[in-house]
């Protein structure tokens, strides 16, 4: 630690700070009155601080305005699919990667590529199929395409392959089944791997954009990130730049929260996510 | 604990098997396998969205026609020059991988990769109508052209910024940790709240560029529907977007560069700048490969962007191919046209997925 060492940080602190900036602004005119910007946007410090100050346009958005109903939709598809996600993951993972059985080669394929497929390449039939079944505008037409993709398998079945054969042989001696072995044994030993997909599957199905765009066409089944887009084309005229901002707050809320508190999880989860899927 | 209760009913290990994986592949069955060969069989129909739902035989066979009308046009000949900007770029990329290849600073696959996307490069984009003939479909090939020039600008941007905040953040100080927080955090965030961020960033009323620029007396730019500056903008966005997986991954790369390398490099007078050429780089190679192909795969999915901040707008010059594959399909209803499309998309993505894979097995041996 010397003194490159300081001016190093010292001279990263700019760029940090500018890359923080787009966020720091849409905290602060959030907090500012809409008829003030509706003027101008750069009243204090170019409009990075928040005077005059005003907590009304969260007030308003939680009054009126479908924004906690998109919330709320957003809160029940991404803890769904991440529950659903983690069911089918443990399960298959578990059994691709320990148990032996016929044709596991080729299920194991047959998964791998399952990984090459973009949802831009399946959502036009998948938009069909829905709309026979009627299935639209509901909550697990927006979970269930994303349950069905791949990476978590992957994921749960590499985290299994690693765990020494001993364990499961000596519960085997014992003669527990194969299934209570993966209750009692396999399960409390995946925790951490389970988090790493919990939190992968979450903000995916929080963030995701197109799937919901196509499937949510009533404003009840939007959620926030979909409810987003629908209002932010014409936000200076209809509500208000201020309030557009504060429910770009609400809606980065929870992921922001979520990678402050779990940020080694969040970031290995990213990677993982990006590298293999 | 468990109960001994193995005599009692004990399921073999292929039932026990069969349970475990029914209802993922149930899943990945109905939802995945299937809608995928579906999509392939949507190309290959004349496929009204609104005539199929209210009429489910309103869809006639017509074979590979789909793909000829968005692909292909009538008197289409090829000149190597037609299209100077990519087949330029094309030429020098295959010429470049033959020399890397050559002086030994690509792998075999790296190399090969990169020969063929030039050659794509090159190749492609030298087909054009005739003095009578036009393309069937005048929008799709400058779309897929925009899609690569939005790749083009965003992938080398995001790594090479990725790759100097890796090197000059690389360290267990609490300082670092924290800036490392700081310029991973708008990862997190989604598309749509990045658009109205930015969409308004680049406002030439209120955003915050324009009051900067008018504070040192210029006048605003127009960024979003002034043509060549909205390119621009959408990828500026997309670099402050998704720059930390990019960091994280060469973080990553870095803590397997031994440390005594440095220090021999230190005895050569070698710190520094220098030693990030002459040390860093070369043995970063492996994770910048993997860094670019994973940004190829997710740039070229590119849609919110677009979609929210240009409307693939002004004249069509930050139009990008899922954009084009949304609205033929759900503004134009033309699912059989727009599922051509998205098959041509598939065998891009997969080709590289293809890469991905074989480039991740090679870091693991």
């Amino acid at each position: 630690m010397n003194r490159s060492y300081y001016w190093l940080i010292l001279a990263l602190s700019i760029p940090a700070f500018l890359w923080l900036v787009p966020t720091i602004w849409m905290v602060s005119l959030s907090f500012q009155p809409n008829d003030v910007l509706a003027r101008t946007t750069s009243t204090t410090a170019l409009g990075l601080i928040p005077i005059p100050f005003t907590p009304d346009n969260y007030i308003a958005l939680f009054r009126f305005g479908q924004v906690p109903m998109w919330f709320l939709n957003s809160l029940i598809v991404s803890a769904g699919m991440t529950l659903a996600v983690l069911a089918v993951s443990t399960t298959a993972g578990y059994a691709l990667a320990r148990l032996d059985f016929p044709f596991k080669g080729p299920i194991i394929v047959l998964c791998l590529m399952g990984l090459m497929v973009p949802e831009q390449a399946v959502f036009i039939p998948l938009y069909t199929m829905f709309a026979d079944w009627g299935w639209h505008n509901s909550h697990h037409a927006l979970i269930l395409p994303r349950v069905a993709v791949p990476i978590g398998v992957f994921l749960m079945m590499q985290f299994f392959k690693a765990i020494p054969k001993d364990i499961e042989e000596a519960a085997r001696i014992d003669g527990v089944g194969w299934l209570q072995i993966f209750w009692h044994v396999m399960l409390p030993l995946a925790r951490p791997a389970m988090m790493t997909l919990a939190i992968l599957t979450f903000l995916y199905a929080w963030n995701d954009y197109l799937w919901p765009l196509v499937s949510a066409q009533q404003r009840e089944f939007f959620t926030i990130t979909l409810g987003l887009a629908s209002i932010q084309s014409n936000f200076a005229q209809a509500e208000g730049l201020g309030r557009v901002m504060a429910s770009g707050v609400i809606a980065s809320l929870p992921v922001v929260v979520l990678f402050l508190v779990f940020q080694r999880y969040v970031v290995r989860a990213m990677t993982a996510g990006g590298t293999k899927g | 604990m468990p109960e001994h209760q193995g005599s009692r009913r004990a399921l073999s290990q292929r039932q026990a098997a069969l349970i475990l994986l029914l209802p993922f592949m149930a899943v990945y069955g109905l939802f995945l396998v299937y809608p995928f060969f579906k999509g392939v069989w949507i190309s290959l129909h004349d496929w009204n969205l609104m005539a199929v739902a209210f009429n489910p035989d309103a869809k006639t066979y017509v074979g590979l026609r789909n793909y000829e009308r968005v692909m292909w046009g009538r008197d289409i000949t090829w000149g190597a020059l037609a299209n100077p900007g990519f087949q330029i770029v094309g030429f020098l990329g295959m010429v470049a991988s033959y020399l890397l290849y050559r002086s030994g600073r690509a792998g075999r696959v790296t190399a090969l990769a990169m020969g063929i996307a030039a050659l794509l490069l090159f190749v492609l984009p030298g087909f054009h109508p005739d003095a009578g003939g036009r393309w069937f479909d005048r929008r799709f090939w400058p779309t897929v052209g925009n899609t690569i020039l939005f790749v083009g600008l965003a992938v080398p941007g995001v790594t090479v910024t990725a790759m100097l905040l890796a090197a000059a953040l690389d360290g267990e100080t609490r300082a670092k940790a924290v800036l490392r927080t700081l310029f991973f955090l708008s990862q997190v965030l989604s598309v749509t709240v990045v658009t109205l961020i930015w969409q308004i960033m680049f406002s030439p009323r209120q955003g915050l560029i324009a009051n900067l620029t008018e504070l040192f007396g210029g006048s605003p730019v127009v960024w979003l529907t002034a043509e060549g500056f909205a390119m621009a903008a959408i990828v500026i966005a997309t670099i402050w977007w998704s720059l930390g997986i990019a960091m994280i991954l060469f973080l990553a790369g870095l803590q397997d560069i031994s440390k005594d390398l440095y220090e021999a490099g230190a005895l050569d007078n070698a710190t520094g700048a220098k030693a990030f050429w002459h040390i860093t780089l070369p043995n970063l190679k492996r994770t910048i490969t993997v860094v670019v192909v994973l940004q190829i795969i997710l740039h070229f999915q590119v849609f919110g962007q677009s979609h929210l901040m240009t409307n693939g707008g002004p004249n069509d010059t930050t139009q990008v191919l899922v954009r084009y594959i949304y609205q033929t399909a759900f503004r134009d209803s033309e699912l059989g046209r727009a599922s051509a499309m998205a098959v041509f998309l598939f065998v891009i993505m997969g080709a590289f997925s293809i890469l991905q894979f074989v480039l991740g097995r090679e870091t693991e041996e």
